[in-house]
């Protein structure tokens, strides 16, 4: 999804936001990863304003004041964190394990597929359901490596074993990870 | 919510049997600070994934020494040897060898100048790559402003537009504010539309 993104050209402008929608924003995330609980406002501190950026796509970015991107919200999606800040916090999103071997496909970008979720190197959290958000960990690695919506629940992954497990949206070294910071 | 055992240790998030962690995990202080490569920008566990592992490792050879042996010992570079051994390499889009990048030559910056039409007889004038010569564009931007008593803002990266057409003057302003640009790389490129 965000294999190529382009800050001077897919950005289309950044908005300061009113604090009444920032405060939805707040719930918003709370709602979604309740695991963040305390500590969103170790992420959001609520005496600092956020900024809301727009780009192509219907892409939302939420950014902190000095413009490093928080969370993402493309199109539909829910707001899904960056990966930078998964890394500090990775508990917001459920994770799911992949084997050794699919590390170098999914760092090109590609759907992680059913096998390399249920081989032995894999691990996954059960009782995922279909369209979930979730940390793309890996065999042997202590940091996630992508970020993906599940096209199937787990429960489905283990039996049918085939085709497109997670939708890769966001992964190490794509067009997203390169964008640092936005102004 | 999954059994997750207390765990000890810096940032080790991932228990190494049974299921993956929910939750904050205790005995774990947030947020956890990540090493990142300066070379490959990517956490230096995946450096061995990125364009040029043999460049991450220099890096961290040197900036990071503690971490290297961390990294020896895991199982990723053999294992990465055997697999490029037994495979075919492929041409893929993504693992493009260091060599093929193009190197970022310094190509002979240049100071563009347009017109731009606003409106039906007005006109902005747009200087593009004076950000190329380390020129602070905000200063540049205040700095024309007050010198043709106009607006003048910085609108891009490496882009001023100052209200009103003051492509002459500029031609010889600029490099009498700043020598380092010589006239001959001020370029015109007349009327264009933004």
């Amino acid at each position: 999804m965000f294999k190529k993104f382009d800050p001077a050209e897919d950005i289309i402008g950044t908005q300061q936001l009113k604090s009444s929608v920032q405060k939805g924003i707040r719930t918003k995330l709370k709602e979604q990863y309740p695991h963040l609980g305390d500590y969103i406002n170790d992420i959001l501190p609520k005496k600092e304003n956020f900024k809301q950026v727009k780009c192509r796509d219907h892409v939302e970015m939420i950014a902190r004041e000095d413009g490093v991107v928080l969370f993402v919200k493309p199109r539909d999606n829910p707001y899904i964190p960056t990966l930078r800040l998964l890394h500090q916090y990775p508990f917001i999103l459920p994770h799911q394990q992949v084997d050794k071997g699919a590390i170098k496909f999914v760092l090109n970008g590609s759907q992680v597929m059913c096998p390399g979720l249920t081989s032995p190197g894999a691990r996954m959290t059960p009782g995922l359901e279909k369209e979930r958000v979730v940390a793309i960990m890996a065999e042997g690695k202590q940091h996630a490596l992508g970020i993906g919506v599940m096209k199937m629940s787990t429960e489905d992954i283990r039996q049918i074993n085939k085709g497109i497990g997670i939708d890769n949206i966001h992964y190490l070294n794509d067009g997203l990870w390169k964008v640092t910071t936005v102004s | 919510m999954a059994d997750v055992a207390p765990e000890d240790g810096g940032s080790a998030v991932k228990k190494d049997d049974g299921g993956l962690p929910v939750g904050p995990q205790p005995g774990v202080s947030y947020p956890i600070s990540v090493h990142y490569c300066k070379e490959c920008s990517l956490p230096v566990e995946y450096c061995d994934y990125g364009p040029h592992p043999e460049k991450c490792r220099k890096w961290l050879e040197t900036n990071l020494p503690e971490l290297v042996e961390t990294l020896a010992t895991s199982d990723t570079p053999e294992a990465g040897e055997g697999d490029e051994k037994k495979h075919q390499k492929r041409g893929g889009k993504g693992s493009k060898p260091a060599a093929t990048k193009k190197a970022p030559t310094k190509a002979p910056a240049n100071v563009t100048l347009q017109r731009a039409p606003r409106g039906k007889n007005k006109s902005v004038t747009v200087i593009k790559g004076l950000g190329a010569f380390d020129i602070d564009l905000k200063v540049a931007a205040k700095f024309f402003a007050s010198r043709f008593a106009c607006g003048s803002s910085v609108t891009g990266a490496d882009e001023i537009v100052i209200q009103g057409d003051v492509k002459d003057d500029l031609f010889d302003v600029i490099p009498e504010k700043w020598p380092v640009v010589d006239e001959d790389a001020i370029e015109d490129l007349g009327d264009q539309k933004r």
